[in-house]
């Protein structure tokens, strides 16, 4: 309300000063003044100061490097076509052996006339297999960005974000008669808390199997994880799996979500 | 305020944009240490702001629905531009009817309006209800949040379909119906500011 | 027990936490429930109110007063929030996916673009009060050109509407003031939207509200909010070693 009463003390006091030269304008054709607006304008209070800002829009970015996964949400029967009748090419159970959420990671979907069909990648053997699974058969999708590369020659496992190496860390493999598999794969799980130092505070489940350890309990997954003899690595040491220093594992498992494709040369 | 009549636009626009913008300004930007210039630009809400803010929202509705009817009228429009200008001449009547409703004996008058070939050729048309819609946008964003809950309650009903017709329009117009991930108010003084540049309020 | 229905009870008690930490009255819980029905619907019912009843002193105590905000507009917030990650998601796997018409994917692009601003900006302001993202499952409705087009519609007509529900609601006058200027944008997303498909972008000259009770029911209707997948355990790797 003061500043109300300045303005119109003020405008009062400039109609005194001006009224000459405003007659003389007036006769000139200048335009009309629009006088209660104005002095309506004048009453309004300011806006409320808003308790947040939104910034800019997020675009997604389009060199992002993704891949799609799946949890599975009843047991299913992978199928060599994406045809009702094709044949089975492997049961996908719900869980995997450590009882967390079986995962499969997506290679591509096609929509046919009875539904969609999601083409996966399993985790069976022979190691690499892949087959076709309904839609409906598993849960929502789940994006990652990241990629874990192992090198068997060079004994080191990179990963990357969106084509960009993140992590690198040396490891131990198999030995030459218990050979880590190479192809296409995917992290699985994680488990940790479960107290056993041959494994390091934290492990990986991955879909990669021994081919020669079939019996192993379990079915015989390879695995990364950390280990208690660090003096081994890296070296070809071990039953199929991915051994690494656990600062290195406690590290990875920070960066890699479940999830992740896992690509062993 | 009859000497004040004749004062000579500029000079008076001078002196109110200092007032009320420098004073919306502290309101926006405010600081800790301007807290209580800030709270004194945006009072508490009260019937008496209400109508005010009401009054301030019925030109606006009067100017727009004007602009429209007289488009309508004026036949220059063809296809789904006459289409909207009929559909949206509707509504904001409809606003009108219930703010003057709502205000009673308190409602301004209705203003003297010259809208030039606006409403006469399509492109000019289309530029001028682009322009018209996003300020009723920002006007209501800016004083959304002064109003009593009772009278916030049914001026977000307005606003709402002012957002639909500014993106509506814009569409037609080839321009981006939602520029921006949110809506800035715009002070009073900006809104005033912008009806003014548009030439179309004479006397009010 | 079969081997089914365990993870589903597990995966049902999360995601009632979950809707819980957003739903003070009840709304959400009703509209889950039904949506989910199992045998365990009464235990669930149960568990859920005794949740929600703990969740909404436990979250008030944490952090409303540190940030000045009230519990009524924490809750506000939250389910604005909620109501951003399904938004975001939808429009960020659509997308992704690529499988919807270029006509589509232009707007879809610009309006995910707009829903993931909202959502950074809400989460920013809640801060420790906020809740994570449920886990969503999408189905087909990323992908069908026709699916995808009626559920964006009616979520953004039905956001604008919350909004303007909620506005009257806010304690704090520059969260509202905020609101506001979210709320003309998802208007704009919900006549460009039916513009575009052949709908009429603005039926009439007042927008009703809807309360969050209908946009509950909306939500529940979809079917996108799905149990979270236990992807970490704490059990012994059954790997070779």
């Amino acid at each position: 309300m003061r500043r109300r009463a300045v303005v119109v003390a003020l405008g009062l006091a400039a109609a005194v000063a001006f009224g000459v030269k405003a007659v003389q304008d007036a006769g000139g054709g200048a335009p009309a003044v629009d006088d209660s607006f104005a002095t309506a304008v004048t009453e309004l209070p300011g806006s409320a100061r808003p308790a947040f800002r939104v910034g800019r829009p997020v675009l997604l970015d389009r060199r992002e490097s993704r891949a799609r996964f799946a949890p599975v949400l009843r047991s299913v029967e992978a199928l060599a076509q994406p045809r009702p009748d094709s044949a089975s090419v492997a049961t996908i159970a719900t869980e995997t052996p450590e009882g967390t959420t079986n995962i499969v990671l997506i290679l591509r979907a096609v929509s046919r006339q009875d539904g969609t069909w999601v083409h996966v990648r399993l985790p069976v053997l022979p190691n690499e297999r892949t087959g076709w699974v309904p839609r409906s058969a598993l849960g929502g999708y789940q994006f990652v960005h990241t990629q874990l590369i192992v090198e068997r020659k060079r004994l080191t496992a990179t990963l990357l974000r969106d084509g960009r190496p993140v992590f690198s860390a040396r490891v131990g493999i198999g030995q030459p008669h218990w050979p880590t598999p190479a192809g296409e794969f995917y992290i699985r799980d994680k488990v940790s808390g479960f107290g056993d130092p041959f494994y390091g505070p934290v492990a990986f489940g991955t879909s990669a199997r021994s081919a020669v350890l079939t019996d192993w309990p379990g079915g015989g997954f390879v695995g990364i994880h950390g280990t208690n003899e660090p003096e081994l690595i890296p070296g070809r040491v071990s039953h199929g799996c991915i051994r690494m220093r656990n600062a290195d594992i406690l590290r990875l498992a920070r960066l890699m979500p479940v999830g992740t494709p896992l690509t062993i040369r | 305020m009859a000497a004040a009549r004749a004062q000579p636009t500029s000079t008076r626009r001078a002196l109110i944009g200092r007032g009320v913008g420098a004073g919306a300004a502290l309101a926006v930007g405010g600081t800790a240490l301007l807290g209580w210039r800030a709270s004194a630009a945006a009072p508490a809400p009260s019937a008496t702001l209400d109508q005010q803010i009401f009054n301030f929202a019925l030109l606006l509705e009067y100017l727009q629905a004007a602009f429209y009817s007289e488009a309508v009228d004026a036949g220059a429009l063809r296809g789904e531009i006459r289409s909207f200008a009929e559909v949206v001449a509707d509504h904001e009547r409809q606003h009108v009817a219930f703010l003057e409703q709502a205000l009673g004996a308190a409602a301004r008058e209705k203003p003297t309006l010259d809208f030039g070939s606006a409403t006469r050729n399509q492109r000019e048309f289309l530029d001028a209800a682009v322009l018209l819609e996003n300020t009723g946008v920002a006007a209501y964003n800016g004083q959304g949040a002064n109003l009593t809950k009772k009278s916030l309650a049914a001026a977000a009903q307005i606003a709402s379909v002012e957002g639909r017709h500014a993106a509506w329009i814009s569409d037609l117009a080839g321009r981006s119906p939602a520029p921006r991930a949110a809506d800035p108010g715009a002070t009073a003084a900006e809104v005033e500011a912008t009806l003014r540049s548009t030439g179309f309020i004479k006397s009010s | 027990m079969n081997e089914h229905d365990a993870p589903v009870l597990d995966s049902l008690e999360e995601l009632a936490l979950t809707l819980a930490e957003v739903d003070a009255d009840g709304a959400l819980q009703e509209t889950a429930a039904v949506a989910f029905p199992t045998t365990r619907f009464t235990f669930l019912k149960r568990s859920v109110g005794a949740l929600a009843a703990g969740a909404a002193g436990l979250f008030a105590a944490d952090g409303a007063a540190a940030v000045g905000q009230t519990k009524n507009d924490i809750q506000i917030l939250r389910f604005d929030l909620v109501l951003e990650y399904l938004q975001a998601g939808l429009y960020t796997e659509a997308e992704r996916l690529g499988a919807l018409t270029p006509k589509t994917l232009d707007w879809a692009r610009v309006v995910g673009a707009h829903e993931r601003a909202h959502l950074v900006a809400i989460k920013g302001l809640l801060g420790r009060n906020t809740v994570p993202s449920p886990t969503f499952n999408y189905g087909n409705v990323t992908t069908n050109e026709r699916a995808f087009i009626r559920t964006a519609v009616a979520f953004e007509d039905l956001t604008a509407a919350l909004l303007k529900w909620q506005a009257p609601r806010l304690d704090s006058r520059g969260i509202l003031a905020a609101a506001l200027t979210l709320h003309s944008v998802e208007t704009r997303h919900a006549a460009w939207i039916r513009h575009q498909v052949g709908l009429q972008p603005a039926a009439d000259a007042f927008d009703k509200p809807a309360s969050q009770q209908q946009m509950a029911r909306l939500i529940a209707s979809t079917r996108f909010v799905a149990a979270r997948p236990r992807l970490a355990g704490r059990r012994r790797p059954r790997v070779t070693g």
